[in-house]
């Protein structure tokens, strides 16, 4: 599955976000590297919402992380607009940091605790201003409201609302500084069942009220699925997999997307149970398989799986595309 | 609350966090701290639970009735070898000589698909995948062949296809031996393909209790048909509005006397502020704890009701009728 290549970008003027051939390496110990991004290539339209699915280790939260640069970016380009990010640094990624926020899995600890959670909300404005140098306490007030919790609880710390208020409270936090792009990682995955459609639908209300484009990582396929306008399926640093959210989850090419499909407890309608089977564990980034990163436990290998590496290929002329030697239709 | 299971038949139990899941299991088990006072009944194979703890017998927790945890980490002995600690399980309960019990140890990691087995008993549990470690575990807990298997969350940690190869695995070892097991999740979409009856717990009570079939298909209670609507469904289009189920779960400390789910529920009247709705059906296949139930005349008329006030009994908005 190891999909590399460019068929996938769409080019274009509305494109906000372009991400080439990012590769992620982190070093551990002496000599081992782990390979956790290893050449995506993907794009977002403006007002766009991408969703990025797969298990643990694959290499989602990297690629999220990535584009706000918490971690160095060993090779490829992040082009947010005119801006290569990947490039940047110093004052020139600081003036960009606005555009891109992010907001978090566990919205407890990703808040400051000893914090009002007015000055939580405040501390991009009091950085930044609200782009007359100044902010207001209205403004703050109003984001609350916005999001759903009452601006009178705005002196109460973090500690003191539950998981999905406090959950509201990261997602205006990151609005306050008028963002254009909105990174949310696992942002519901940590909520109970009847919080995470309120945060769900209010992701999409602050969407349309602000236009914003959004990058959503999950590992829960139908969450991914009811946010997403696209979709990439990653494994092992690589991409299998990119396509309309309806298309892909209709038509599955790749094994290992079929077989996410048929894993889960209702299983999509458009996959056999059976191919949830798949045998064998993940293997370690230090060391990836070569050719396809998928060939280790995919129950179509051949022989070419293992020498070369499957490129990204559109299917037939729809906003689908994926990388593998053979892949499944039905 | 109120419930009995089978022999060999698979219970699930569903709910939010603080709803009280895992507390009924620690209180099977025998787990609950000091502090907890316990009243009511637990009886197993007609023998008194609380009397055999009350006893101090050691040999009827691991051994009639275990449990598997949700996080396997945790749950294992970081500084001793997954085969010891399966060992240990059989030396102590069933007596057997080191030799013997690793060799069991052994055959039980072979028996939940551990690949390797005989290098495995020899590996410390961080040298293991989450799906792997939680094999060891479940291995741990059949050790001594129980009648009962209490999982909690056994799957909320690993990823999707683990979690299907551990569910699977459990499934294939419950018909094997006929086991009983309760399963204690907050994943519907799990309770609903995995289990024979299914009981909803809110704040700290069964709400409603039924076979699988009829509580996703026929639920009486709002919370459960509420639950069902709020999660996002794999065969509905991309984008599709959710029916989120609107405020929180309540505080347990000095709950009011009332429905625990009045100031949630769009069926709310004002009856269900002045009493605890009783169990309605106890004993039959089908019992919920409702006074307006969904999917009756009674709770469509309250439901009508609201919806031309614009606002329940509690006080809660309705702007929109929900249809399925």
């Amino acid at each position: 599955m190891a999909g590399s290549g460019h068929a996938p970008l769409r080019g274009g003027d509305s494109t906000i976000l372009e991400v080439e051939d990012l590769t992620v390496e982190f070093r551990v110990g002496r000599r081992d590297v782990v390979h956790a991004v290893s050449g995506i290539s993907f794009d977002v339209l403006e007002g766009e919402t991408l969703g990025i699915v797969g298990e643990s280790g694959c290499g989602k939260s990297t690629v999220a992380r990535s584009i706000v640069r918490l971690n160095e970016i060993a090779g490829g380009s992040v082009r947010y607009l005119d801006h290569d990010l990947a490039a940047l640094s110093g004052a020139a990624l600081r003036s960009l940091r606005p555009d891109l926020q992010m907001i978090f899995q566990d919205p407890i600890s990703s808040l400051n605790p000893r914090r009002k959670v007015r000055e939580v909300i405040a501390e991009g404005l009091v950085i930044w201003g609200d782009g007359q140098g100044v902010w207001s306490r209205d403004r703050i007030d109003e984001l609350m409201e916005t999001v759903g919790i009452d601006p009178e609880f705005g002196d109460r710390r973090v500690h003191q609302f539950s998981g999905g208020q406090a959950q509201r409270i990261g997602i205006a936090r990151a609005l306050a500084l008028d963002p254009k792009v909105l990174i949310c990682d696992e942002p519901v995955s940590a909520l109970d069942v009847s919080v995470q459609a309120q945060i769900l639908n209010l992701l999409e209300d602050m969407k349309q009220r602000y236009g914003l484009t959004l990058v959503f990582i999950s590992h829960d396929l139908s969450v991914v699925k009811n946010v997403s306008d696209r979709i990439i399926v990653m494994y092992l640093g690589k991409a299998c997999e990119i396509g309309d959210a309806d298309l892909l989850y209709e038509q599955p090419r790749h094994p290992y997307t079929r077989a996410l499909l048929a894993s889960i407890p209702q299983p999509a309608p458009t996959v056999d149970e059976s191919e949830g089977d798949i045998s064998g564990e993940i293997p370690s980034p230090v060391s990836p398989p070569g050719g396809c990163r998928f060939r280790t436990r995919c129950p179509y290998v051949s022989a070419v799986c293992i020498s070369d590496e499957p490129e990204m290929q559109q299917v037939g002329d729809s906003d689908h595309y994926v990388a593998c030697h053979h892949p499944v239709v039905r | 609350m109120t419930f009995t299971l089978e022999q060999g038949e698979m219970l699930g139990i569903v709910g939010e966090s603080g709803s009280g899941k895992s507390v009924t299991a620690k209180a099977l088990m025998n787990l609950l701290p000091r502090t907890a006072e316990i009243d009511g009944r637990v009886r197993f194979d007609g023998e008194d639970v609380r009397a055999l703890a009350a006893a101090g017998s050691r040999h009827f927790w691991g051994v009639r009735m275990t449990m598997v945890f949700q996080d396997p980490m945790t749950s294992l002995n970081p500084v001793k070898k997954c085969g010891e600690q399966i060992a240990e399980t059989l030396r102590y309960h069933l007596g057997h000589g080191r030799v013997a019990a690793m060799k069991a140890a052994t055959d039980l990691l072979e028996q939940v698909g551990v690949p390797e087995p005989g290098r495995r008993v020899n590996q410390y549990p961080h040298q293991l995948s989450g799906g792997l470690r939680q094999r060891v575990v479940i291995a741990m807990a059949l050790a001594c062949e129980p009648d009962l298997l209490i999982a909690d969350e056994p799957t909320t940690a690993v990823d999707v296809t683990v979690q299907k190869r551990i569910l699977d695995l459990l499934d294939s070892l419950r018909k094997e031996r006929g086991m009983s097991m309760i399963l204690i999740t907050h994943d519907l979409g799990v309770a609903r393909g995995r289990c024979d009856d299914v009981a909803v717990m809110y704040a700290g009570r069964i709400v409603e209790r039924s076979s699988t079939e009829t509580l996703f298909d026929r639920s009486r209670h709002p919370y459960t048909d509420a639950l069902v609507r709020s999660i996002p469904r794999i065969e509905q289009p991309s984008h599709a509005r959710l029916d989120p189920i609107p405020g929180r779960p309540p505080e347990l400390i000095d709950p009011p006397v009332q429905c625990a789910f009045a100031p949630r529920c769009r069926y709310a009247q004002a009856d269900c502020l002045e009493s605890v709705p009783p169990t309605e059906g106890v004993g039959e296949s089908h019992e919920f704890a409702c006074h307006h139930p969904a999917n009756t005349p009674r709770g469509r008329e309250a439901l009508a009701n609201n919806v031309a006030a614009g606002v329940t009994a509690a006080g809660l908005q309705i702007s929109y009728r929900k249809t399925r």
